[in-house]
């Protein structure tokens, strides 16, 4: 177990971080006790089985969920003195998402959909970056289109350039190759290691496949609420080891 | 669990919606039945002993509201010496106002009758509730409600106004009429005969006499025996005849108001039919799958048929029961607002008659059927194969054959109303069948048509929305907004339908009531130069002594009453309007041929158009029968072409008070200033006669108009109120779409909420599609409405309306008001949408 303390330096970091349902008997803890940090300019996955806590603890980084005990930082705030306003505008400005189902908004277009984060919060679209993020997936001949015009691969590739489009401090991916075949999925990945590598983008995605986590520079393994274990620059042999050992 | 709460939302949405029409319709019919029962048992009890009755026969026309010549009081002696004959006494009903302590005259909602009455013992049914019958010149007894509401009690001096002038009498008795202690609106002032005689101004003369019969003799013989006695200018009739007929006018007018309750039922029962209709059409779009599936395994498409009725019929059923509950409410509700306008209506059970019940049951079922038969035979046609792939169902659903078929709606529609309006086949049924039928079928056809632009409008609208200031499609809210109306134009164009119905009745009525308004204006200010009007706010006018009392001030030149009467021209009934020639001088009647002095020489006067149609010119003939039955051949003195104040028929008052001895009443006096007099010097001359007569106003010119203004105002004000209604549940109509597409975008607004939307963003993206649909119906209503309002004031006759003026500041309210509606109905859904977890709407399906 290699457990760090978190540094203010890191993109994100959870600290004593425990999610708690239920009371008592029926107490279920989501996450236990969880201290983990995220260095920026990094590409980590976390991975674990299910019900091991990796999306809580995702979703409690990125401030879409509380914690029951202990603190998160995001860019070296602390996130449980935000109240509901505050949170959603340090979403809008520091974090971004990409979802496993695309969840793009149907009514507008693709170009609409990657500058909502910032059409929200008012702020002057910065053309040349977005050219830069609209060329890095591709989507050039496409931003005029509906995404029922477009297809699961394309409309995720929207998904990543929104979440490009704010330069937030980083962007948060929740299994985001689950809905596509393994081309476009390998597709997406590769951007996504393309936006860490040139664009210097700090990248959390929460995964459960092997070949997806090879892509990462470090993997972080949850069970049953708690960091287990710590690969880095992983293989995706050595990450389906480590899975292995988990599940048995 | 989400699903089946907003499916219940909704459903008493919609319950709500079809349970009000219902209450009006059963409303309507409980409140005029037992308005009806109870006025005729009163009418019943007033009646008491009187076993026959004196009066004078009409020629023609309506029993009730005749104005019968008077019988002579000397016919008495000779009735009561007939065997059998128990008793014999005067009736005499006139004009008496009631003075309160302040000098203001009381107000009611009915007449105000002074009688001759003789206490308990008499023949009618009155009865004494304190005090005891008036006795003598100077003691009158008051029904109680008019004594309390006047603010007097027993022993008090109340001053009255008659025919003959103001007086003091002492209020010695309280009187009631049947079980109640009113006169059903009326107040009534009782004197004992003689004191009656002199202060109603009978002089010797009564409306008709009462006939009480000796216990065990025939009424059948006592009659015949009585009619040997009298004239054919006089007639004996069953004490319970008259009773009846009077009872039958007042009858009518409560149906006249229970058919516009009706009417009214029925446009928020045609809104309710689209709130319906859109419900059913969400919930089966909700429930394709689950209906997809069934259709898999086996259902037919026309079980599913059945199944959506089957709901709707549960629905109607429900809905309809509550319904008439409500409908006991409302004509409760509506006695006691009328009780609480002094209206005192005898205490009724109400009354539910099994054709209530059946009607409210065909009206709420039908309705609710009628709107789901659509959305079910689109649930029929859903292919099985979508329980797998839910988007093959969806587009299954979008074919139709909709434009065509509003299209032919639309111009069926118009063709009928133009039928309606200005070929006016078959009468009054005929002008409001064809037109009501063809209003329906246009409201149809707009409602179907819409949905092909509700796309564009709404569009449209968020790029001209919130002008002047930064246009919605500007901000991510409002384009949001803006594009989510667009997404679902049947959705918007039903929903912005249901509103389009309640604002077009608004503007229709604001065209017609804005182009009578100017009509009447142009027409008073050509045609009438008098410096005062005397009108009464009364029932029954004013007395003849005051156009005397007038006439007789040296500051006023020219008074003139206008007095009118009912005759026959050519076998049909019209009315006779009699002046006398001073009125030239006040009112403009422009002759095209003949003189104004020739109607002092008895000669009559006549418009153009009713010249025109009976080939009539000056020195020709018209005969003339006056409800008496008497007779006359006039010459026709001149022809004139403008009736604004006229009328059709002109006559000298003096060959109105030679043909009818019916107790003359003017309806208003016209009066102009003596040359060099003051204009603040004859005011107070005439104020000072006034005073006399408390129901008397007087008015200059511009008073005068202002209050022919005023009068129609108040009726547009409760038409408008009646509207509101319609408005209301088009509003719940919104509100329940609103909710709907809340709860479908749940997914949405939680991503949305996750890349940084604010709860306040997301509620004013909600609101704004609000009100993109609520302007948007608006614009249909307005656009139905106008050129609505526009053929019913062409179709009107002359005499109303004779300049089309369109009511621009109505417009703009309503426009506003609109946004205001969208508001109101999106606070709901709003607030919902705003309180969405994030994390669970995102991971919504």
């Amino acid at each position: 177990m290699t457990s760090t303390t978190p540094t203010l330096v890191a993109a994100a970091a959870a600290l004593n971080a425990s999610k708690i349902y239920g009371k008592d008997d029926s107490e279920v803890r989501a996450l236990d006790d969880v201290t983990v940090d995220f260095a920026e300019g990094q590409f980590t996955a976390i991975m674990g089985p299910s019900g091991s806590g990796k999306s809580t603890l995702m979703h409690c980084l990125a401030g879409l969920d509380t914690l029951t005990l202990g603190k998160v930082f995001i860019d070296g705030t602390d996130l449980s003195g935000l109240n509901d306003r505050e949170l959603t505008v340090l979403r809008r400005e520091q974090v971004g998402f990409i979802f496993q189902a695309y969840n793009l908004i149907p009514t507008l277009t693709a170009l609409e959909n990657i500058t909502l984060p910032l059409d929200l919060g008012g702020v002057d679209i910065d053309e040349a970056w977005l050219n830069e993020v609209v060329s890095a997936v591709k989507l050039e001949s496409r931003l005029t289109h509906r995404p029922s015009e477009l297809s699961g691969g394309q409309q995720q590739r929207v998904a990543v350039a929104r979440a490009l489009a704010s330069r937030p401090k980083i962007i948060f991916a929740d299994e985001p190759t689950g809905n596509l075949d393994s081309r476009s999925g390998a597709e997406i990945l590769s951007f996504m290691r393309h936006a860490v590598n040139d664009l210097g983008q700090t990248i959390v995605m929460v995964t459960h496949d092997p070949v997806a986590a090879a892509y990462a520079d470090r993997v972080v393994f949850l069970a049953d609420g708690k960091v287990v274990d710590e690969v880095t620059s992983p293989t995706s042999e050595q990450v389906l080891d480590r899975m292995k050992k988990l599940g048995s | 669990m989400r699903g089946v709460v907003a499916r219940k939302f909704r459903i008493i949405l919609t319950v709500f919606a079809i349970v009000s029409g219902v209450a009006f319709v059963s409303g309507a019919f409980m409140l005029t039945d037992s308005v009806k029962t109870a006025i005729n048992s009163l009418f019943e009890e007033l009646r008491g002993d009187i076993a026959l009755e004196v009066r004078t026969p009409i020629a023609f026309g309506d029993e009730a509201r005749a104005e019968r010549d008077t019988v002579p009081a000397a016919l008495v002696s000779g009735i009561a010496a007939v065997p059998g004959v128990s008793s014999v006494e005067l009736n005499i009903e006139r004009e008496s106002t009631i003075v309160k302590p302040n000098g203001k005259p009381l107000k009611t909602s009915g007449p105000a009758f002074g009688i001759s009455w003789l206490g308990q013992n008499g023949l009618d049914g009155r009865t004494i509730l304190a005090g005891r019958e008036a006795r003598g010149p100077n003691e009158v007894a008051i029904d109680r409600v008019s004594a309390k509401r006047a603010g007097y009690v027993l022993g008090d001096t109340v001053t009255l106004v008659g025919p003959t002038g103001k007086q003091e009498f002492k209020l010695v008795g309280l009187t009631g009429t049947g079980k109640t202690s009113g006169g059903g609106g009326a107040s009534i002032c009782a004197f004992d005969p003689v004191t009656a005689d002199a202060f109603l101004g009978a002089k010797g003369f009564a409306d008709s006499i009462y006939v009480g019969l000796e216990k065990g003799a025939s009424r059948s013989t006592v009659q015949k025996e009585i009619a040997t006695l009298l004239t054919n200018k006089y007639e004996v009739i069953p004490g319970e005849q008259s009773a009846k007929e009077i009872a039958g006018a007042i009858n009518d007018i409560i149906d006249i108001f229970g058919k516009l309750l009706l009417g009214f039922a029925a446009i928020s029962l045609f809104v309710s039919a689209f709130l319906i209709f859109n419900t059913f059409a969400i919930i089966i779009s909700q429930r394709l799958r689950e209906l997809a599936l069934l259709r898999a395994i086996g259902a037919s498409s026309s079980q599913i048929r059945l199944m959506i009725l089957g709901e709707a019929l549960i629905i109607g059923i429900v809905a309809t029961g509550f319904g008439i509950l409500g409908g006991i409410g409302v004509s409760k509700g509506i006695t006691a607002l009328f009780n609480a306008t002094g209206a005192a209506f005898p205490p009724a059970t109400i009354a539910i008659s099994m054709r209530t019940i059946i009607v409210a049951l065909v009206v709420g079922i039908g309705v609710t059927v009628t709107a789901a038969m659509v959305p079910a035979l689109r649930a029929s046609k859903i292919p099985p194969v979508a329980a797998m792939r839910p988007e093959i169902g969806f587009t299954a659903l979008q074919h139709s054959k909709r434009l065509v078929a509003g299209v032919v709606t639309l111009l069926v529609g118009i063709t009928l109303l133009c039928l309606g309006l200005f070929i006016q086949p078959g009468g009054a049924i005929g002008i409001l069948g064809a037109s009501g039928l063809g209003a329906v079928l246009l409201f149809l056809g707009v409602a179907s048509l819409s949905t092909s632009f509700a796309a564009p409008a709404s569009a449209a609208i968020s790029r001209i929305l919130p002008f002047p200031l930064r246009p919605m499609t500007r901000s991510v809210a409002g384009r949001l907004a803006s594009r989510n109306a667009q997404r679902t134009p049947r959705r918007t164009a039903t929903t912005a339908s249901a509103l389009m119905i309640g604002l077009a009745m608004v503007s229709t009525v604001a065209v017609i009531a804005a182009s009578v308004q100017k009509s009447f204006k142009d027409r008073l200010q050509g045609s009438v130069t008098a410096d005062y009007y005397v009108t009464s706010d009364g029932f029954q006018g004013l007395p003849p002594v005051f156009a005397e009392k007038l006439a007789a001030l040296s500051e006023l030149g020219k008074v003139s009453p206008f007095r009118a009467s009912t005759a026959q021209v050519n076998g049909e009934s019209k009315q006779i309007g009699a002046v006398n020639v001073d009125m030239f001088s006040i009112v403009n009647v422009k002759l095209t041929s003949g003189s104004y002095a020739s109607l002092a020489k008895g000669q009559i006067l006549v418009h153009r158009d009713p010249a025109r149609d009976l080939s009539l010119s000056v020195g020709s003939s018209v005969a003339i029968t006056w409800q008496n039955g008497t007779s006359s051949n006039l010459t026709v003195g001149g022809i004139y072409d403008d009736s604004a104040v006229a009328g059709n028929w002109l006559v000298s008052l003096d060959v109105l008070s030679q043909a009818s001895t019916a107790p003359p009443v003017d309806f208003f006096i016209g009066a102009k200033i003596a040359d060099g007099v003051d204009i603040e010097e004859a005011r107070i001359a005439v104020e000072i006669v006034a005073e006399e007569f408390p129901s008397a106003q007087v008015q200059d010119q511009a008073e005068f108009q202002k209050s022919q203004e005023d009068q129609l105002n108040q009726l547009l004000i409760i038409v408008y109120c009646l509207l509101v209604f319609a408005i209301g549940i088009a509003v719940l109509g919104i509100a329940n779409t609103m909710a709907l597409s809340v709860y479908e975008r749940t997914r949405e607004f939680g991503l949305l909420r996750a890349v940084g939307m604010s709860k306040r963003h997301l509620k004013r993206s909600v609101r704004w599609e609000a009100i993109i649909v609520s302007v948007f119906g608006a614009s249909l209503g307005i656009t139905v409405g106008v050129p609505l309002g526009i053929a019913v004031s062409i179709a009107l006759p002359e005499s109303f309306v004779t300049g089309i003026s369109i009511p621009i500041n109505t417009i703009v309210a309503v426009l506003l008001a609109s946004i205001v509606v969208g508001i109101i109905a999106a606070i709901g859904p709003a607030r919902r949408a705003a309180k969405l977890d994030v994390l669970e709407a995102i991971s919504a399906i």
